[in-house]
């Protein structure tokens, strides 16, 4: 490469990734993870090298050499390179660097692309650290070339969402306390994510025929795609954190949403008329209602006026602001985008069983269970954030009522059947009681009817719902309208 | 046109009310002191002129662009540094400048040339490969500075940028501040040590409890606190002849010996005190010196605060 070019190409990488990798490189962090990693690697890896004598064959020290050396890369590029994507955005707030950066002419994106390309960059240097000895395991015929294709592909895949996952965890909060407990947690779960890798790779290594059958590489796909798809999901959540108060927070991760529901209603389409699995229709909409329920909980809960900023950018023409509506922050247009996801995902997975082979009565039964399984979100989410929108006003209270939907959830859910075990009341002690949306979920798997009495109390609860948040999903409509009125009432304003 | 135009901005945290209307300009070359106490609402004002705050009513307008409307566009015309500076762990001083220079946008010469006008102007030249984490207070201010000027903003917004420096430091920052002023750009400049701001500032704006109380050239505020206007006579008659004579003549108040002359205040108008001038040449007490007694915008300070915290 001549000088020129290179100049060029300098010009053109992310600041953020030129200032991090050099921060990282220079850092203890790295270079003591980095060292102690291949250290253990190498120590490991030449006792069972050493111990061989006993093996009873190269393939399984193949495979026992091939666990070690992955079970290191793993640790490293699962849980070291993201908790340290979590501490360098930690950081941000903690230098006071925070605000100079949103000065500067970089946008959000920008830096959380810059955040996670760096990762990545730290990532593989441990991966091209790790790749001789992966060689050797392969050498060994401890691993077969599709496995270890599969296993590095799905862990790149795991480690930029896990990145992603820290970046957005760290740009939750400002205050410090609550950076802590994030990060206390976020630690714990790359342990457990840890071990859940192991336990999937040795599925692989030891079961390689699994990847022979034809659904494998669907699986693959899926199993990448849904990983992918999370990662774009926290990189939203960290883009709206890292954007500032005048900007939209809001809408790109709402459109995110939206595409969430339509990439499973894809998948689930293409399963249910290309591979004769139906299920896949309401199941991946199921899996989706997680990332969704943590969007909801964000969206219900903000204040409902259109701020000031976003009001100068809602379109002139009132069709499209009316159809953007949705798609705008505040806590009713957050319900109207709940019930557009609700709308969406139970008629497009309809739609993708019609075609398969499936009967008219498991269609219905999928089509019910699925509203059955968003009823409970608006029963455990729609009614505490409908309610509270009439009395609360402050970021506190906001909080408060956030905190309360993520807790009562599992209080509905143990309560009843903790009372049942003490008081010894057998009726209760069923977990999967009316209160459960496992219920729902159940009912929905086996294409069995709930009881009419939990269906009818579904159906009243839910009309609660949406009773509580009709008003405000009406007036962020009239809002909305009201803004576009006042920019067409004004003269064209310079671009 | 003020490059700096603040009008009416409110911004309430809660049931506090930080900023109540606070409204002014600042113009290209002015060097504007930005007084009040701890908690007086400067730093929010501050915050909001450089679009890292919202405000709930009013607007400000940077070289014509809304900060509300256009803040990107806006930003790109501010300079900020803020009272508490951030630093990069690990990263020399060149490094930390290269990264905000391409932060901005500046590539290639472009980013070269500026890199080394901008360590030119702040005199880091001889430190650039040393690291932040090493630097005293006063150079991390110049680094701040620096970096505050990469992309040669029209606006400079300045929190505090004196605090805990030594004296010498502090005279060192004040002279690139006026250099900057003399460039043409519009600079505000909160501080404590008012002396200091006394010494560059050709305005100030004073806010307490995040209310205006007096803003306007240094000369108007002093006018508007006090009618009175201060001036120092030395003739060859002696001070004594000074002050029987002043004391027989109208709007003159509070006349005191001093050195080798007498100050007084005066609280005519600009013609009673053209005739006094006229008057004192004309009198026999031959004058040497009349001359306005340098403002002090302690006096000010504590005329137009009461001290109150919010």
């Amino acid at each position: 490469m001549n000088a020129v070019a290179a100049r060029s190409l300098d010009d053109r990488l992310n600041p953020i990734l030129v200032k991090e990798v050099r921060q990282a490189l220079r850092g203890r962090y790295f270079r003591a993870l980095f060292w102690l990693t291949l250290g253990v690697a190498t120590l490991v890896g030449l006792s069972i090298v050493a111990n061989s004598v006993r093996s009873p064959g190269a393939q399984v020290l193949g495979r026992e050499f091939f666990m070690v050396m992955f079970g290191c890369l793993s640790a490293a590029v699962h849980a070291f390179t993201p908790f340290s994507a979590f501490l360098s955005t930690s950081a941000e707030w903690d230098e006071n660097t925070h605000d100079l950066l949103v000065l500067s002419n970089l946008r959000p994106r920008q830096i959380v692309y810059g955040k996670l390309c760096s990762a990545l960059v730290q990532a593989l240097l441990y991966y091209s650290t790790f790749g001789p000895f992966l060689v050797f395991a392969f050498l060994l015929n401890g691993v077969d070339l599709a496995a270890l294709g599969a296993i590095l592909f799905v862990s790149m895949a795991s480690c930029a969402s896990l990145t992603l996952l820290g970046v957005a965890l760290a740009s939750l909060s400002a205050a410090k306390a609550p950076r802590v407990v994030l990060m206390a947690l976020f630690g714990i779960g790359l342990v457990m994510f840890w071990g859940m890798s192991l336990g999937m790779s040795s599925g692989v290594v030891y079961s390689p025929q699994m990847l022979r059958e034809p659904e494998a590489l669907v699986m693959l796909a899926g199993t990448v795609v849904s990983i992918l798809l999370a990662g774009a999901f926290f990189a939203a959540i960290a883009v709206a954190r890292l954007s500032h108060e005048e900007e939209n927070r809001s809408s790109g991760l709402r459109v995110l949403s939206v595409a969430i529901v339509i990439s499973a209603l894809a998948f689930g389409a293409w399963m249910s008329w290309g591979h004769s699995a139906p299920d896949f229709a309401w199941g991946l909409q199921v899996a989706a209602l997680f990332p969704l329920a943590v969007a909801w909980l964000f969206f219900l809960t903000e204040p409902e006026p259109l701020g000031r900023h976003v009001r100068l950018h809602v379109s002139r023409n009132p069709l499209l602001a009316a159809l953007s509506a949705p798609f705008l922050p505040g806590g009713g247009r957050g319900a109207l985008l709940m019930l557009l996801h609700m709308l969406l995902a139970a008629f497009g997975a309809l739609a993708c069983m019609a075609f398969g082979p499936v009967d008219p009565v498991r269609r219905s039964a999928a089509f019910f269970g699925l509203l059955g399984v968003y009823a409970y979100a608006w029963i455990y989410m729609g009614i505490p954030a409908g309610a509270a929108s009439f009395f609360v006003r402050s970021l506190r209270g906001r909080v408060v009522t956030r905190m309360g939907i993520v807790f009562l959830l599992p209080v509905v859910m143990l309560g009843p059947l903790l009372v049942g075990l003490v008081l010894g009341i057998s009726g209760l002690s069923d977990p999967l009681h009316p209160f459960n949306p496992a219920t729902a979920l159940g009912a929905l798997m086996d294409s069995r009817e709930m009881t009419k009495l939990v269906e009818l109390a579904l159906a009243a609860l839910t009309l609660l719902s949406l009773a509580l948040n009709a008003p405000r999903m009406i007036q962020g409509v009239r809002e909305v309208l009201a803004a576009s009125a006042e920019r067409r009432a004004k003269p064209v304003e310079r671009s | 046109m003020a490059l700096l135009d603040v009008r009416g901005i409110t911004k309430r945290f809660g049931a506090l009310k930080a900023v109540d209307g606070v409204t002014f300009q600042v113009s290209p070359g002015q060097i504007c002191g930005f007084i009040g106490p701890n908690g007086a609402g400067k730093t929010t004002t501050m915050r909001v002129c450089s679009t890292l705050e919202l405000p709930d009513e009013g607007d400000v307008l940077i070289d014509g662009l809304s900060v509300l409307g256009e803040p990107r566009e806006a930003r790109k015309r501010i300079g900020f540094m803020p009272d508490s500076y951030g630093a990069y762990a690990n990263t020399t001083i060149h490094e930390y400048l290269d990264f905000f220079a391409r932060a901005y946008g500046l590539q290639g010469a472009a980013r070269r040339t500026t890199l080394a006008r901008v360590i030119e102007f702040t005199s880091l030249g001889d430190l650039t490969e040393k690291y932040i984490d090493a630097l005293s207070k006063g150079m991390k201010q110049r680094l701040c500075l620096a970096k505050t000027l990469l992309h040669d903003p029209p606006v400079m917004i300045l929190d505090e940028p004196a605090a805990g420096l030594d004296p010498r430091a502090r005279v060192e920052l004040r002279e690139l501040v006026k250099a900057l002023a003399q460039l043409g750009k519009a600079i505000l400049v909160s501080s404590h040590i008012l002396t200091e701001l006394s010494e560059m500032c050709s305005s100030v704006v004073v806010i307490e409890r995040g209310q205006l109380k007096g803003g306007g050239t240094v000369a108007d505020v002093v006018r508007s606190v006090n009618r009175a206007t201060t001036l120092f006579l030395r003739a060859l008659a002696g001070a004594e002849a000074c002050e029987r004579r002043l004391l027989e003549t109208p709007h003159v108040l509070n006349v005191r010996r001093e050195h080798e002359g007498v100050v007084f205040e005066f609280d005519g108008d600009l013609n009673a005190q053209a005739e006094l001038f006229a008057q004192l040449a004309a009198s026999g007490l031959q004058p040497v010196e009349l001359a306005l007694r340098d403002t002090n915008l302690e006096d000010i300070f504590l005329s137009l605060t009461e001290g109150k915290l919010q």
